[in-house]
């Protein structure tokens, strides 16, 4: 439950001015992207899940977030950021050096695959990518930049990309066609999400309810 | 505490309008005017015209801004009130035939001078309590400090129409003279307003010079007119064309709002957001003022 902004949905506002057809158009693809990977193998698809619950845990009273669907429509598109770190390869051989390590790692340590292991065996198996302290050889990419720069960048950027992340931190959504005009800190524009304090929750909810 | 000061400024301002009643009242038995009541009258009514627009003109803007602003100080509430209260009398001034000075106008008059002045000194105080202080950033995002003095310009040019009902006139002061003055200086502050916010714009639009060179222009004229009466007459055409100016400074903000993403579609985002709508047809109510003010000049001579 959304309990610092309670009852705000940004998405109640699709069809007020806040949004245009420009807006839906972009929102209702991320809304739709499809769930079955297009890029990566099945196999590294379930693993990229398993390491997405642990890095973004997602509480399950909330729309889902699917955010290794996402990534994989990211290197399906081979929709790429303009820039990267000059140790790590390319986005689309990055995750699969980065996916085929994790499993080898996990193959490794536990005779299994990632998805086979317990909560506390993947955090170990993920810290140890974090700190590079692994024995196999990536191909020469060096895993803890590839966990900083590439894993927890696509997870993080895209888990903030969607909707439910935007209700959740009380933020607007797009700022176009609308915009703000209230500019000074801490003034709320009337289409912004109202957050609550000090037991205002049911005024709050019901503020939430009607933001356009 | 924000009780306390808005009683103050009522009471003050009731002190302040019973005091010019009084004055008038004293003053007003048989002193010859040399012009006559008539005219006088129907310049009050001009007067009162204006003062009604300008009036209304700072009831949307200060409405705008001040929801714009959140009416985050209590007392933002003010203008609204008051300048509803001086578009009242103004309007009721422009469709009375009587000829008489009214206590309730004056009053609502010298209401809507106090709140300019007061707004004046709050908004001055908001321009100096953000980092940076009187600096041109400041100016030009903070609180605008020439807007409240369109309210007490209304209420001036609504008080002077109850003296040229009154008896100041036929004291045997020469209004006409005075009532140029005044105007050609709300002409130079409205301009600087223009001046100040244009230039914020980058005057990206050619015709945004025009309030810029146009009313000062008309008040050079205006107040030229007061000691050469040769003047009057391009004064005259001065002010004509400036009432047009207001108009379409309103139209062309109207377009700027429209130029704004999402445009009209959008306007709860882009009237507050676009160019001031109410502020430009404050040209119109002073050119309209300037024109009363001449024909009686005319009058007096």
């Amino acid at each position: 439950m959304n309990r610092r902004f309670p009852g705000y949905d940004v998405l109640v506002k699709r069809h007020t001015p806040s949004w245009n057809e420009q807006t839906r158009q972009v929102i209702d693809a991320r809304l739709a992207v499809p769930r079955e990977p297009r890029f990566l193998t099945l196999e590294e698809f379930r693993t990229l899940e398993a390491i997405c619950d642990r890095i973004m845990p997602q509480l399950p009273d909330r729309p889902h977030v699917p955010l290794a669907a996402m990534i994989d429509a990211k290197l399906f598109e081979d929709k790429r950021d303009g820039y990267r770190d000059h140790r790590l390869p390319p986005q689309r051989q990055a995750w699969r050096l980065g996916l085929a390590g994790i499993a080898a790692e996990a193959q490794r340590r536990h005779n299994a695959a990632f998805t086979e292991l317990d909560e506390a065996e993947r955090d170990r198996l993920l810290s140890a990518v974090q700190e590079g302290k692994l024995r196999g050889d990536w191909d020469g990419m060096p895993p803890q930049v590839f966990f900083a720069k590439r894993l927890l960048f696509d997870i993080v950027t895209q888990y903030y990309a969607h909707p439910t992340a935007w209700s959740e931190i009380g933020f607007g959504g797009p700022a176009s066609p609308r915009g703000y005009v209230r500019m000074g800190s801490d003034r709320r524009d009337p289409w912004e999400a109202v957050e609550a304090g000090n037991g205002d929750e049911a005024k709050v909810r019901r503020a939430n309810a009607h933001l356009g | 505490m924000r009780g306390q000061s808005t009683a103050g400024l009522a009471l003050t301002s009731f002190a302040t309008a019973a005091a010019a009643a009084a004055i008038e009242a004293a003053l007003r038995p048989d002193s010859p005017s040399p012009v006559s009541t008539p005219v006088r009258t129907a310049a009050a009514s001009r007067l009162n015209g204006a003062s009604a627009l300008l009036a209304g003109a700072a009831l949307a803007d200060s409405a705008i801004e001040h929801y714009r602003g959140a009416f985050h100080n209590k007392n933002m509430i003010l203008p609204l009130a008051v300048s509803a209260q001086a578009l009242g009398a103004s309007l009721y001034g422009t469709a009375d035939r009587a000829g008489l000075p009214s206590l309730v106008r004056h009053f609502a008059q010298v209401l809507a001078v106090l709140t300019g002045v007061v707004g004046t000194g709050f908004h001055f105080y908001n321009v100096m309590k953000r980092p940076g202080g009187w600096s041109w950033l400041n100016l030009f995002y903070a609180a605008p400090v020439g807007a409240p003095l369109a309210l007490s310009l209304a209420g001036v040019l609504g008080g002077m129409a109850e003296w040229l009902r009154g008896s100041l006139v036929r004291f045997g002061f020469l209004p006409g003279r005075l009532i140029a003055r005044l105007i050609s200086l709300g002409l130079l502050g409205a301009s600087s307003e223009a001046a100040l916010m244009h230039f914020r714009g980058a005057y990206h639009n050619p015709a945004m010079v025009i309030p810029v060179t146009a009313p000062p222009v008309a008040a050079a004229l205006l107040t030229g007119a007061t000691v050469c009466p040769a003047l009057a007459r391009p004064a005259s055409l001065a002010l004509k064309a400036l009432t047009g100016v207001g108009l379409l400074g309103a139209a062309f903000h109207a377009y700027g709002i429209q130029r704004n993403m999402g445009g009209w579609r959008n306007w709860s985002q882009n009237v507050l957001n676009g160019p001031p709508l109410p502020a430009p047809p404050a040209f119109t109510a002073l050119a309209i003022a300037g024109l009363a003010a001449l024909k009686l000049l005319e009058r007096e001579r």
